[in-house]
């Protein structure tokens, strides 16, 4: 890695983790419904940062830094407001004995986390909040992920954040602790997201965000580690995010360019890693119930087993991505389950697979969606749909290595033609 | 060694309305250069400026009168300056070259201090 791309990482992953931490420090001293004074203050610190660094170079201590920016620039914004907050004049950011949220999880982000999935709110708001408040993601990003528009964010955003407002006394006498084992299958479903966030991102010249993907982690760490009994399916995430980043050795190239599994020196995988990921798999073995993240983790395992990739399971594949698919419908899980079908000879069945999610669904905005009708044409020898699908995908919005290799897809077929 | 100031002047609008996750990339290649400029030890210093108007001291009528500068309405503002070491003219330009501002911004503005001026 170069010196650059040291910086680069160190400032993403500063920036992520002290925006995350300074919003939920903050609620936690000024209550949940101070989210968006929160934010504000956090963004500003960032900004601060951003636009003087350059001329600075990056502080000795740059967490520091930004606490201390955005904790006088709270203060500053208490006190001119103190009235309408309902603080004391003489309101300080330190001193956490004061905290008005019950602190009980010894995490201001894993209690952010718990307040956010409250059970009064929609499901998706729950998501939307904790998305935008603890894992520290743009709306941008929000609405890529969850596959909705910038409108129906903003509006569900609001409605999720007048909650905490109206009934900010009651939530925050509330004891996350208690709360935590009822909702944590949407905190699992939150570390997925954010873990897939990292593990694919969309956007810029990494492909792959390993503070994201390492966020994900701790915090299934942490939240495993407060658990006095495990919940249906945190073993099973936990394992399938450990086989993942298992792999990420082996998805660049020399130059930066993606990998995809098929291609993938597979001696380059972590193996410790690995072994990790086996045990947790084991261990959610004993799940009374089985949940997405057994099925997804149980794909995971099979291209961990398997020596190359067509001497791979592809029919037990197709088998758990149907289940997957049965539970928890996604365009993303039908375009793998296709892609499965194709490597065991189904080309018709996974046809139709991708036909039918064509309705009522934006997959013409999805890469995956056009590179596996990609694979398909290939398959059946049809070289100008393989050619017109390519271009499509290149239309989607992709990372730069993904749109990199998309094109190297692209070049031969354009010499030919 | 002697010391050369880069003054980095921009569109007064270049980072308004820039969506966050771009500013942070542009502002990336920037920290980036200054950290490798200091690591190299070519890195002497700098400081960003306020885009507010300014103030203007003058004498000019006898006594001094304090204005409010013009830098408020200019389409270009000066961002801030850096001050790097060089041997030459052309060693400062050629680091110039490298600078980030290049390929973000327009224009690089290098001028020598006096070496007369240093101990």
């Amino acid at each position: 890695m170069t010196n650059t791309a040291a910086i680069h990482q160190l400032l993403d992953e500063t920036v992520r983790r002290e925006r995350g931490w300074l919003i939920s420090s903050l609620v936690a001293r000024l209550g949940p419904a101070q989210v968006d004074l929160a934010q504000d203050v956090a963004q500003d610190a960032i900004e601060k940062a951003l636009s003087t660094w350059p001329y600075k170079g990056i502080p000795d201590n740059p967490r520091a830094w930004l606490r201390r920016v955005a904790g006088n620039a709270a203060i500053d914004r208490i006190r001119r407001s103190a009235r309408e907050l309902g603080l004391e004049d003489d309101w300080q950011l330190t001193a956490p004995d004061q905290d008005i949220i019950t602190p009980s999880l010894q995490d201001p982000e894993l209690d952010l986390m718990v307040l956010c999935c409250d059970p009064q709110l929609a499901p998706q708001d729950q998501l939307i909040l904790a998305l935008k408040t603890v894992c520290g993601f743009t709306a941008a990003e929000t609405g890529a992920l969850l596959f909705i528009t910038d409108d129906a964010l903003s509006q569900r955003l609001a409605r999720a954040k007048r909650h905490l407002r109206n009934n900010s006394e009651e939530l925050a006498r509330y004891p996350t602790r208690f709360a935590l084992k009822d909702r944590l299958s949407l905190i699992l479903r939150i570390i997925y997201l954010l873990f897939s966030w990292g593990y694919l991102p969309r956007r810029g010249n990494n492909l792959i965000r390993e503070d994201l993907c390492r966020e994900a982690i701790r915090l299934s760490e942490g939240l495993m580690a407060r658990m006095t009994e495990t919940v249906p399916g945190h073993h099973a995430l936990h394992a399938l995010m450990l086989f993942q980043s298992a792999r990420a050795p082996a998805r660049f190239g020399e130059t930066g360019d993606l990998i995809t599994l098929e291609h993938q020196d597979r001696g380059l995988w972590h193996q410790e890693v690995m072994g990790d990921a086996f045990a947790q798999l084991g261990a959610a073995q004993s799940s009374a119930v089985l949940t997405r993240y057994h099925f997804e983790a149980g794909i995971a395992s099979i291209h961990a087993r398997a020596a190359n990739w067509n001497e791979t399971d592809w029919v037990s594949i197709s088998r758990l991505y149907e289940l997957l698919s049965a539970q928890a419908p996604s365009p993303a899980i039908t375009i793998n389950w296709a892609v499965a079908l194709m490597m065991h000879g189904q080309l018709d069945r996974a046809d139709a697979l991708l036909t039918e999610i064509n309705h009522g669904n934006n997959v013409q905005a999805m890469t995956g969606w056009h590179l596996a009708r990609h694979r398909l044409a290939e398959a059946r020898g049809d070289t100008a749909s393989a050619k017109a699908t390519l271009e499509c995908a290149r239309t989607c919005m992709n990372s730069d290595p993904v749109a990199d290799h998309i094109d190297g897809l692209l070049e031969p077929l354009t010499d030919s033609a | 060694m002697p010391k050369f100031v880069l003054m980095l002047p921009h569109a007064r609008d270049r980072y308004e309305n820039l969506p966050e996750a771009e500013f942070m990339d542009l502002m990336k290649d920037y920290i980036g250069w200054v950290e490798e400029m200091s690591a190299n030890g070519k890195y002497v210093g700098g400081e960003k400026l306020l885009a507010d108007s300014g103030k203007v001291v003058t004498n000019k009528s006898g006594s001094i009168e304090v204005h409010d500068g013009p830098f408020a309405e200019t389409a270009e503002i000066l961002g801030g300056f850096m001050v790097i070491d060089a041997g030459d003219y052309d060693e400062a330009v050629n680091i110039a070259r490298s600078h980030p501002h290049m390929k973000h911004n327009e224009t690089i503005i290098i001028r020598q201090t006096d070496p007369a001026a240093d101990d």
